[in-house]
């Protein structure tokens, strides 16, 4: 890592990594903090430094990877705005959405530090947010699944549509009704600013969730 | 630099080790090896003999033949070839040339000319030296001291970086073909790997010098060696200063190196260099330490007996030994020292007495070069031609045989700066202006000092109207009480005083100019003065076309003269050799013939051939003008100081006192000031500044003009518009294209016409002017905006050191008058004028500028300074960023604004609280005694009489930078303190400083409101102490209040300028108008310089004036951009905040954003300009110094940068990466980014204020708003739930409605954003 040199190092890919890596841990420890899945499923891990929940599910787990493998490209070429983690209730109406809010400065510089020690610390910050914010969080209803959506910038879709990344693992324009809840409040977890990238993570809950 | 480490380097590496054995060692090998050699190269040879035998000689320097044939004919006839000097073994040293400081260590010695050897093998006999002495008298001399001086000491740097050089040419040749047996020449001792890189240069020279030198070039490669020295140590930055510095240390280290040293400064040759402490004695001097290991025994004694008696600090202490020597001090070598310490004048003069050999050398050493004009312009160049001798050789040789050949003029340092500035009268003129208020400002304080000062005049005047209203019995007591502006102008100033005391002169047409001749100069090659004069007329038929200039405000005090000039200075091709010496004043016979003022000598001589030339004499000036001043003051200290010998006396109130009539007033000062000063003065009378000085111009010459209020009309209609102020050539071109000429014509033109062709603001000023309106009120302190200090004469550099070390003597010229000013300024703006691209090298006027471009770059420190060095730095930065072509530079200024730690000015006139604060400051008791009790601050009480920057000292000195500003702002005594006596620069007017500038100012405001305005509740609820000082504050001010005829004599707020406050001045607002930006395009195509614009009003017309045209256009375009842009911004401000913020809110905000992208310093106007003086009411603790916001804001990082190029020149590795990635700062409440301060200033905000003002909310709501488009809602959020937590426990239930409007804008602004609301818990 310390012989990266500007040259050889594509900055965006190194984000892409870091943040894929990052969101990951995240989704696992949001999955595991709302309750969507039974907490039996989940391990105990350490990732930043931080015990984390991950998830052993092999199909769980294979879903989120495969999801970020297809957000990864996107994140290099920052064309994702937000990945945003959506919990739905039975009738996959949207009761939380988990709003990864990404973006990137339009030039990137890297110092070995910025990438290893700061980057890491903010996003050890940041998941600690995440697993302490069930406190600010109402309880979800029973029954509730969770999708992944990514919003991106300008005609990344179109890109998104026509190549698949992985196989069989195709993308969708999101449902209304998981984007937009009615009566949403915003609850603002955490926000990260370093030198590759900036993102804030804020939480939009549905004012009623159990109706 | 690792000085330390070079001096381990010299002393242990050395090689010198105990001095003496290996020296030792070495010098027999050398003879040795000469003895090898001998036979060898006489069998060679063939002709060989001995008439040399018993002779050993020591070449020393440059010689002829070389020293390396004279080693080989010693070899063939016998003698013996020293290559170190031995004092027992040498019998004869041979030189051309020798260094004074030679001259005096060898005076024991026969030395003698090579050509003694060459003579003497030619006769085949060993002739007698004497007559090949080097110096005649040398033999009548037997001084016994022949020192040497332990190499180790001479380790300094800077000058002593020549000491490296001359001794390591000794070593190198030591080295050299001598031996070549003897493997590699030994780098020397003195070579220093780790020695400082400024003395890299020079020995890296000098070992390409050395290796000639076995041959002697002693005495020429000291020459050089002399001139690298000074090249050298102008190099650092710090120029003189840093000199002294090196100085200092280099004195501590000779004291502490005592040990085995001699001070010796012998001379013997030609040179005697008159050392004036800028270099020591030791400096100049070659350390033959190399020589003398084996002299080694009795010159220790000897040293040990010479040094003593020798001071070594203070060469011209040192015994001069020869002479008849003496006086050879060529002019150079002068200089040289002249450029290396600012004291000039200490060395001998230079008399020629060419009597030796040396007279070649020096010959184009001291140039025969026609005098210059005027002196000073002769030091400048004598200087110059030093300043360019950089430490490179090449260098030297090529500016000398530039010197000798052409009067070269060339960018000085050192001393010139100032001796620039002792002979500009541009200088003088101007500054006196400054003096002349300060010196209205001393007496206004005298005046509040003694309680009511003598007004000898006014006496006068009573007793005058006295006589008269006892003889008249009902003199009509003075009617209505109408202002009266007079207008004192000393009638063709410089000429009236210039023949004051010759009376053959009166009457005949006179002109000040600095050319005493016939007004024809020799064309000098290189210039091209037709090709100027192309070139501004070009210019000049450019601006007469072109109209759709947007109006651009020329504020030339006199239009017409300059046009005139252009036009009679119209030269064709045989006036071109005409003097080009301007003439700064001719009399009124003088301009009957056509002569104007700034006319060149030799075009007005043709004009007028009796014109009688008379020099400048500023002592005199200065006198009469401070005669002129006091005649006033006599009178009245309503006075504004306009120059040196113009001023306005506002006269309402003297003439209500007295009761005499303008007129009466008017004759009496003018006899006064005839009686005082023998020269004759005119008046205009008017009842305001516009209308006094157009009736200057009817009075005009020695006469007096009431304009009469009913008489205005007429008389203003009369007038061309030209003759109003502001109005200058290209507006008045113009106007001329709308068909109008006069005033008269001007009222014609409707309001609306006028503000569409000229923007709205000029506009309404025209409208307003030709009606003969004018609310300007007399100004009898004034706040200085900025000190500089520029030079464009004579700037002819060479090279980026040149440049750099006048920048460095810039600096401290700036220093000196900021200092002088107890000013401090926190930007600093580098002007430069560049020669335009294609503009003959050498302009029309001698050492004059030409044509250029203007370009200027500046940079906000992070802290307000006064220090020459920082200044320098940061001037030097600027400089390397502009990347410019030093030998085209033809002018350079040093500019530093936002000025502070002046007289607290208080903030502008602002919305409401502008007339709380007139009510307080009017309140403000008049005397000065009672500060201390409000002086909040524990540490420092303010002194009453502290000078301006005084309060910031006591804690400044020791706590260092940022807290200057903290400990001020809290020392900053409660508005009391205001009344202070020092007004030096300026108080009572509207502080005409940029944003930036009145955001630091209203941080030092803090005040205690009247009792009626603070909650009793909230008082209570302060610690005790706290509510005691307030107390007593107010107390004070009941006092204070029952004192008559304190508010009308407040200086700081003179009666009329508080009317002006209450006249609806334009319409425009007062508010700040916030930050406009300036772009000036330059070249170096980077994001030029942004500036934030005062508002219109706060501009000084003479600055203005005083601005390259180019800057002019620029600022009247700003200008006219952010006009046409306010309405809008005063609208939202006028409505209730409750009513529209809601949507504006988010537009205010993106327009901000366009500003801050475009400039990532500024901030648009500070919320914390807002924020804080609502802040304050309850006066914020003393025991709590520095609210943080301001410190935050105070020390950002040092430095601020402003555009990219210096910004990179900060940063070199950080370049444009960092400031792309940081388009835009964090959003920031009051200054405040970071959460803490944040907390803090709203805590502050909510628990000394009883009740919030609506701008504050504002600002706050601002804030948040910023804060959800910076993406940042984690801020957000813990900002809005600190503030639920303080507002709503506030008692007040106004703090809970203001929370909630807060929340509620900020909802819909994050509702629009993200579609959803905050929740709020």
């Amino acid at each position: 890592m310390a012989t990266l040199t500007r040259q050889d190092l594509n900055f965006g890919q190194v984000v892409a990594d870091i943040l894929c890596e990052f969101l990951e841990v995240a989704i696992h420890l949001i999955l595991y903090v709302r309750e969507v899945y039974p907490s039996g499923i989940f391990q105990k891990r350490k990732k930043y430094n931080v015990p984390v929940q991950m998830s052993c599910h092999p199909e769980l787990n294979q879903y989120i990877q495969d999801t970020l493998h297809c957000v990864k490209p996107l994140i290099e070429k920052n064309e994702a705005e937000k990945v945003v983690v959506v919990i739905m209730d039975k009738e996959h109406h949207a009761v939380e959405r988990f709003v990864f809010e990404i973006s990137q400065p339009p030039l990137l510089s890297i110092s070995s530090e910025t990438l290893l020690s700061h980057v890491e610390q903010l996003l050890r910050a940041v998941i600690l947010k995440i697993s302490v914010c069930d406190a600010v969080l109402d309880n979800n209803p029973p029954g509730c699944t969770f999708t992944v959506l990514v919003h991106t910038r300008e005609a990344a879709t179109r890109n998104m549509e026509k190549i698949q990344v992985i196989k069989d693992f195709p993308w969708i324009v999101a449902d209304e009704q998981e984007v937009h809840m009615q009566g949403s409040r915003l609850i603002p977890l955490k926000t990260m600013t370093s030198d590759i990238v900036k993102m804030q993570l804020y939480v939009e809950e549905r004012a009623q969730k159990t109706s | 630099m690792s000085r330390d480490g070079w001096r381990k380097k010299a002393s242990s590496d050395d090689g010198w080790g105990g001095m003496g054995g290996y020296m030792a060692a070495k010098v027999c090998k050398l003879e040795e090896q000469f003895q090898l050699d001998a036979p060898r190269e006489k069998q060679k040879e063939g002709g060989s003999s001995s008439i040399f035998s018993g002779v050993a000689i020591y070449v020393n320097g440059y010689t002829e033949p070389s020293a390396d044939e004279l080693r080989r004919l010693m070899m063939l006839h016998g003698g013996q070839f020293h290559v170190y000097y031995s004092h027992s073994k040498t019998t004869h040293i041979i030189a051309t040339n020798l260094p004074n400081s030679k001259i005096s260590q060898l005076r024991s010695q026969k030395v003698v000319r090579p050509e003694w050897i060459t003579d003497s093998i030619k006769a085949g006999r060993q002739l007698s030296y004497l007559q090949y002495q080097l110096y005649a008298k040398q033999k009548g001399l037997s001084f016994p001291s022949v020192c040497l001086r332990k190499l180790d000491q001479q380790e300094l740097a800077g000058a002593s970086g020549h000491h490296h050089s001359s001794s390591s040419s000794v070593v190198c040749r030591e080295g050299l073909p001598v031996k070549p047996s003897r493997g590699p020449p030994k780098p020397s001792h003195a070579s220093p790997g780790a020695g400082p890189p400024l003395l890299q240069e020079p020995l890296a020279e000098q070992s390409q010098v050395s290796p000639r030198p076995v041959s002697s070039d002693a005495a020429h490669g000291h020459k050089e060696l002399e001139l690298r020295v000074n090249g050298s140590l102008q190099n650092p930055k710090g120029g003189g200063i840093r000199l002294n510095g090196l100085h200092g240390e280099d004195q501590w280290e000779e004291h502490s190196s005592t040990s085995g040293r001699a001070k010796e400064s012998t001379l013997t040759n030609g040179h005697v260099h008159p050392f004036n402490g800028a270099l020591k004695p030791t400096d100049m001097s070659l350390h033959p330490g190399g020589l003398t290991q084996e002299a080694q025994p009795e010159q220790r004694d000897s040293m040990s007996t010479v040094s003593p008696e020798r001071s070594p600090y203070y060469g011209p202490r040192t015994p001069s030994p020869i002479p008849p020597q003496q006086p050879r001090v060529s002019p150079v070598t002068q200089h040289k020292h002249n450029s290396d310490s600012p004291n000039t004048q200490r060395q001998v003069p230079p008399p020629a007495s060419p009597t030796n050999q040396n007279a070649s050398t020096s010959s184009d050493l001291t140039p025969a070069r026609p005098h210059p004009p005027d002196q000073g312009s002769r030091g400048v160049r004598l200087n110059g031609s030093h300043h360019s001798s950089g430490p490179s050789h090449n260098h030297t040789h090529q500016d000398l045989s530039d010197q000798s050949g052409k009067p070269a003029t060339r960018g000085a340092e050192g001393g010139i700066i100032s001796e620039f500035y002792s002979y500009s009268r541009l200088h003088h003129i101007s500054t006196w202006r400054s003096e002349f208020a300060e010196y209205v400002n001393s007496l206004q304080c005298r005046r509040r000092a003694t309680g009511g000062a003598v007004f000898s005049g006014k006496e006068r005047l009573k007793k005058l109207r006295a006589q008269r209203s006892s003889g008249l019995s009902s003199m009509p007591a003075p009617q209505v009480r109408q202002s009266c502006i007079l207008h004192v102008d000393m009638d063709c100033f410089f000429v009236s005083v210039g023949i004051r005391h010759r009376p053959d002169l009166k009457g005949k047409p006179v002109a000040v100019t600095s050319n005493r001749g016939p007004g024809r100069v020799a064309q000098r090659p290189g210039a091209n003065p037709q090709l100027e004069f192309q070139y501004y007329q070009h210019k000049r038929n450019q601006h007469q076309q072109k109209d759709k200039m947007d109006g651009d405000l020329e504020m030339t005090p006199s239009p017409e003269d300059i046009d005139e000039h252009r036009h009679g200075n119209g030269m064709d091709q045989d006036q071109a050799s005409l003097s080009m010496a301007e003439i700064a004043s001719c009399s009124y016979e003088a301009r009957q013939a056509g002569v104007k003022n700034g006319m060149f000598f030799g075009q007005a001589k043709k004009l007028c051939p009796e014109l009688k030339a008379v020099p400048y004499d500023f002592q005199a000036y200065k006198e009469v003008a401070l005669v002129m001043y006091e005649t006033l003051a006599s009178f009245t200290h309503h006075i504004e100081a306009l120059s040196c010998d113009e001023a306005l006396l506002d006269a309402t109130a003297l003439l209500a006192e007295v009761g005499v009539t303008p007129d009466e007033l008017a004759s009496a000062i003018r006899a006064d000031v005839m009686e005082k000063t023998g020269c004759s003065a005119s008046v205009g009378m008017g009842s305001n500044i516009l209308l006094a000085r157009m009736a200057t111009r009817r009075a005009k010459p020695e006469g007096q003009y009431l304009l009469r209020s009913e008489d205005v009309d007429d008389f203003i209609s009369d007038q061309a518009v030209t003759s109003l102020p502001g109005v200058g050539r290209s507006m008045g071109s113009k106007l001329a294209s709308l068909g109008v000429t006069s005033c008269g014509d001007l009222q014609q033109v409707s309001m609306a016409r006028l503000q569409r062709e000229f923007g709205p603001r000029t506009g309404q000023t025209l409208f307003r002017f030709c009606r003969g309106l004018d609310d300007r009120p007399v100004r009898s302190e004034k706040e200085r905006k900025s000190v500089s200090a520029e030079m464009n004469y004579n700037i002819r550099f060479t090279k980026v050191e040149d440049a750099e070390s006048f920048l460095s003597n810039l600096s401290m010229e700036v220093q000196k008058r900021l200092q002088g000013a107890g000013l401090k300024g926190r930007r600093v703006t580098l002007k430069v004028m560049m020669r335009k691209p294609g503009a003959p090298v050498e302009p029309a006027k001698y050492g004059g500028h030409g044509i250029c471009d203007n370009l200027a770059r500046s940079v906000t420190l992070g802290k307000a300074t006064d220090s020459g060095q920082l200044i320098a730095q940061e001037a030097i930065k600027l400089f390397h960023a502009m990347r410019l072509e030093v030998s085209d530079m033809r002018g350079v200024g040093l500019q530093v604004q936002l000025l502070d730690g002046g007289p607290q000015v208080q903030a502008p006139p602002q919305d409401s609280r502008c007339s709380i604060r007139d009510l307080l400051l009017a309140r403000r008791p008049p005397h000065t005694n009672n500060t201390t009790i409000t002086s909040t601050s524990s540490s420092t009480p303010a002194p009453s009489t502290a000078r301006p920057d005084a309060d910031a000292m006591p804690s400044g000195s020791s706590s260092g930078s940022s807290s200057n500003q903290d400990t001020r702002s809290s020392s900053m005594p409660p508005p009391t303190s205001f009344s202070d006596p020092i007004p030096s620069t300026s108080k009572g007017e509207p502080p005409p400083h940029t944003p930036n500038h009145a955001r630091s100012r209203l941080n030092l405001s803090i005040e205690v409101p009247s009792p009626s305005q603070v909650d009793r509740s909230v008082l209570e609820a302060l610690p005790p102490e706290l509510r005691q000082q307030v107390e007593r504050t107010w107390s004070r001010r009941e006092e204070n209040e029952e004192q008559p005829g304190a508010s009308c004599s407040s200086p700081v707020r003179p009666p009329p300028r508080a009317s002006a406050c209450a006249s609806p001045p334009p319409p425009e607002p007062p508010p700040p108008p916030g930050t406009l930006l300036l772009q000036i395009p330059n070249q170096t195509g980077s994001t030029g310089i942004i500036l934030a614009l005062p508002d219109f009003s706060q501009v000084d017309p003479e600055v203005f004036a005083a601005l390259p045209k180019e800057l002019q256009d620029e600022l009247c375009s700003a200008y006219n951009r952010r006009e046409s842009a306010q309405p809008q911004g005063t609208e939202v401000k006028q409505k209730n905040p409750l009513l529209q913020l809601k949507q504006p809110a988010a537009g205010r905000t993106k327009r901000r954003y366009k500003k801050r992208d475009a400039s990532p310093a500024k901030k648009g106007p500070s919320p914390l300009k807002r924020l804080h003086p609502a802040t304050s009411p309850a006066k914020s603790s003393p025991s709590k110094p520095t609210p943080p916001p301001f410190r935050l804001k105070d020390d950002p990082s040092g430095l601020k940068t402003e555009n990219g190029p210096s910004s990179s020149s900060m940063k070199p590795d950080v370049p444009e990466v960092l400031s792309k990635f940081t388009p835009r700062p964090a959003p920031t409440l009051a200054g405040a980014s970071e959460l803490s301060d944040i907390r803090t200033l709203l805590r502050e905000w909510v628990t000394t204020i009883s009740e919030p003002m609506e701008e504050d909310i504002l600002q706050v709501v601002k804030y948040c708003t910023e804060l959800v488009e910076d993406k940042d809602l984690e801020k957000l959020d813990i900002i809005i739930k600190y503030m639920k937590r303080l507002m709503q426990q506030s008692v007040e239930s106004v703090w809970s409605m203001a929370f909630d409007f807060i929340v509620d804008n900020v909802q819909v602004v994050v509702q629009q954003t993200y579609g959803s609301t905050l929740k709020i818990t």
